[in-house]
């Protein structure tokens, strides 16, 4: 097993790089991670190849991403992607009826099976004459690389891609599978930390920012969120991880059930006169532009 | 819940039935095609088959066609889990009446979601 | 007129990965190492034919089919059968040589899979046009691809 020493290391590293905690009592899981990598190095153990990290930086790039990759499956968990379709895109339809467009965030992207998803979901759905892009957000360049290419495994595609989906949008590439052309201009990508102020983006109707936050420590949640609220339509929403929550981190939004789910939706035009309503205030003026062609909301409720 | 492991290699018939059993099913194994119909003529109406594709005797693509040919058995879900990986035989076998398709190697994971999305297995809720 | 090009080594090593990585463990990944193959062992062949003809052969050593078979059927090693490790190693090279097949263009039709003790010889008219050697849990495992020699296309 790794050793403690090591252990340290790799989670300063990945606490520098990337702001996500890597807590003693995961070391079996970076012990696991790295193992494959150490054999692929020639090294005879995790310790030896995590002392070879401090001089060699495309190692260190490569284990960075084994250790922030999720097993990711597509339309992963249904419930999201069912909320998407029948309780975000129907009042978005009509919100967005007079630009026909739809903006949405795939914040976390990993390999781009979240944002593939959701344009499957939008050709399914969307009326003739409309558009929609993904914007696939996240820390690893390489994963970026990896949603622009498009191309993923036969064990990848066996992860939840329902079968009549598959032949409709994928053609076999030698021994992996490619995504349409029409799907992939869907979906733009832009590398982003989630820890850091975000560069310049416009405003999104939905974002999903999924099974990432509980990477972070409270405070470095919390100023996520009041980011994220800041680039997020007054009638927008936003959807965490099951395990994840706004309640008691940011004041900015309430929250809808949408079957099993719990969309978390900008306080927007009613906000509490709690002290906390700073941060509502801040993103109703960041987002003032989508704002302005917004209905006021009807759904939020009381 | 029941399901009807049809797959000529005892190996993997033990691998599917380790998972299907933890997902709460009871499990009949068959050897091929002809094996999987005469459990189904003795009455056994199971909740899903997972069907490999080449067998002797019969092979799994018959046995879809076959099973879909007749009423007695409309509401049993066939689910393919086979090596067969092109995309025009995926196609085939939608064509045929399989519900889904899972294509070997498959990791544990990839057989309960594919579960799920069929409606059989109740997805964990979240506290 | 249709020049039948053979498989990449990548792609068959791809391959061979996801099988050993969805069945056998990812914690001992299957190493692009070439390790000396002793004689004797277990040969595991599929052919395919049609669009494609082709033999696909994977070599193990005693030691790398039993570990196959007893982590496959989740049994201690002692209690492996010869009968199971056949139906092991059968489904083995069924998964590598159905995943091969789907790397090439045409439509091709998978045999059953044939399971033996010592080399399964492939047939004269095939040569070998790929070959991985690896190594799994410090033994050998060879996978070959053997199929009709290219034709010249003019």
């Amino acid at each position: 097993m790794i050793s403690p020493t090591s252990f340290a290391y790799v989670a300063d590293l990945l606490r520098r790089e990337t702001a996500m905690l890597c807590e003693p009592g995961k070391e079996y899981l970076v012990e696991a991670r790295l193992l494959p990598l150490a054999r692929s190095a020639g090294q005879p153990d995790v310790d030896s190849y995590v002392a070879l990290l401090g001089r060699d930086p495309s190692e260190r790039a490569k284990a960075i991403d084994a250790l922030t990759i999720n097993e990711t499956s597509w339309f992963r968990d249904l419930a999201p992607y069912q909320a998407f379709t029948e309780a975000m895109l129907p009042p978005l339809l009509e919100a967005r009826a007079h630009v026909k467009h739809l903006e949405i965030w795939s914040a976390a992207c990993s390999s781009g099976q979240e944002a593939y998803s959701l344009t499957m979901l939008l050709k399914e759905n969307l009326p003739p004459g409309w558009t929609a892009r993904i914007h696939a957000t996240d820390v690893s360049t390489s994963m970026l690389e990896r949603v622009r290419a498009g191309r993923y495994s036969q064990v990848e595609m066996n992860r939840g891609m329902p079968a009549q989906r598959l032949v409709t949008w994928f053609t076999r590439a030698g021994n992996e599978w490619e995504v349409s052309p029409e799907l992939r201009s869907m979906v733009t990508t832009q590398h982003l930390n989630l820890a850091a102020p975000f560069p310049p983006m416009p405003v999104f109707d939905i974002v999903f920012l999924r099974n990432v936050l509980i990477y972070f420590d409270v405070d470095t949640k919390r100023d996520i969120l009041r980011r994220v609220s800041s680039r997020i339509s007054p009638d927008g929403y936003l959807l965490l991880g099951s395990s994840e929550t706004t309640l008691d981190l940011d004041d900015a939004w309430t929250r809808e059930a949408a079957g099993r789910v719990w969309m978390h939706r900008p306080r927007g035009a009613s906000p509490t006169d709690s002290a906390g309503s700073l941060a509502a205030t801040t993103a109703r003026a960041t987002a003032g532009v989508a704002r302005s062609i917004a209905p006021a909301l009807s759904q939020t409720g009381a | 819940m029941h399901a009807l492991i049809i797959d000529d290699s005892k190996t993997m018939r033990s691998i599917l039935r380790r998972i299907v059993t933890e997902l709460g099913f009871e499990t009949t194994e068959a050897g091929n095609g002809q094996e999987a119909l005469d459990v189904l003529e003795a009455g056994l109406v199971p909740d899903i088959c997972l069907i490999d594709w080449n067998m002797p005797l019969m092979d799994g693509y018959t046995f879809v066609t076959r099973v879909r040919a007749d009423d007695r058995w409309r509401n049993v879900t066939l689910m393919m889990v086979t090596t067969e990986s092109e995309h025009g035989q995926i196609v085939r076998a939608l064509a045929a009446g399989a519900h889904e398709y899972v294509i070997k190697p498959f990791t544990p994971d990839a057989i309960i979601e594919k579960m799920e999305l069929l409606g059989l297995v109740a997805q964990e809720v979240p506290a | 007129m249709t020049v039948t090009l053979e498989p990449s080594l990548g792609d068959v090593h791809a391959v061979v990965e996801e099988v050993w990585s969805s069945f056998l463990g990812a914690e001992e990944p299957i190493l692009p190492l070439a390790t000396p193959m002793p004689p004797g062992g277990w040969s595991a062949a599929i052919t395919v034919s049609g669009g494609w003809d082709a033999q696909i052969t994977v070599n193990l050593t005693d030691g790398a089919a039993q570990a196959v078979t007893s982590t496959m059927l989740m049994c201690p090693v002692e209690d492996c059968a010869d009968e199971d490790l056949r139906d092991a190693l059968g489904e083995l090279v069924n998964m590598v040589g159905g995943n091969v097949k789907s790397l090439m263009a045409g439509s091709a039709v998978l045999s059953l899979p044939l399971v033996g003790h010592g080399d399964i010889s492939p047939g004269s008219h095939l040569v070998e046009v790929c070959r991985l050697e690896l190594t799994w849990r410090g033994e050998p495992v060879v996978v070959t691809v053997h199929q009709p020699p290219t034709a010249d296309p003019s």
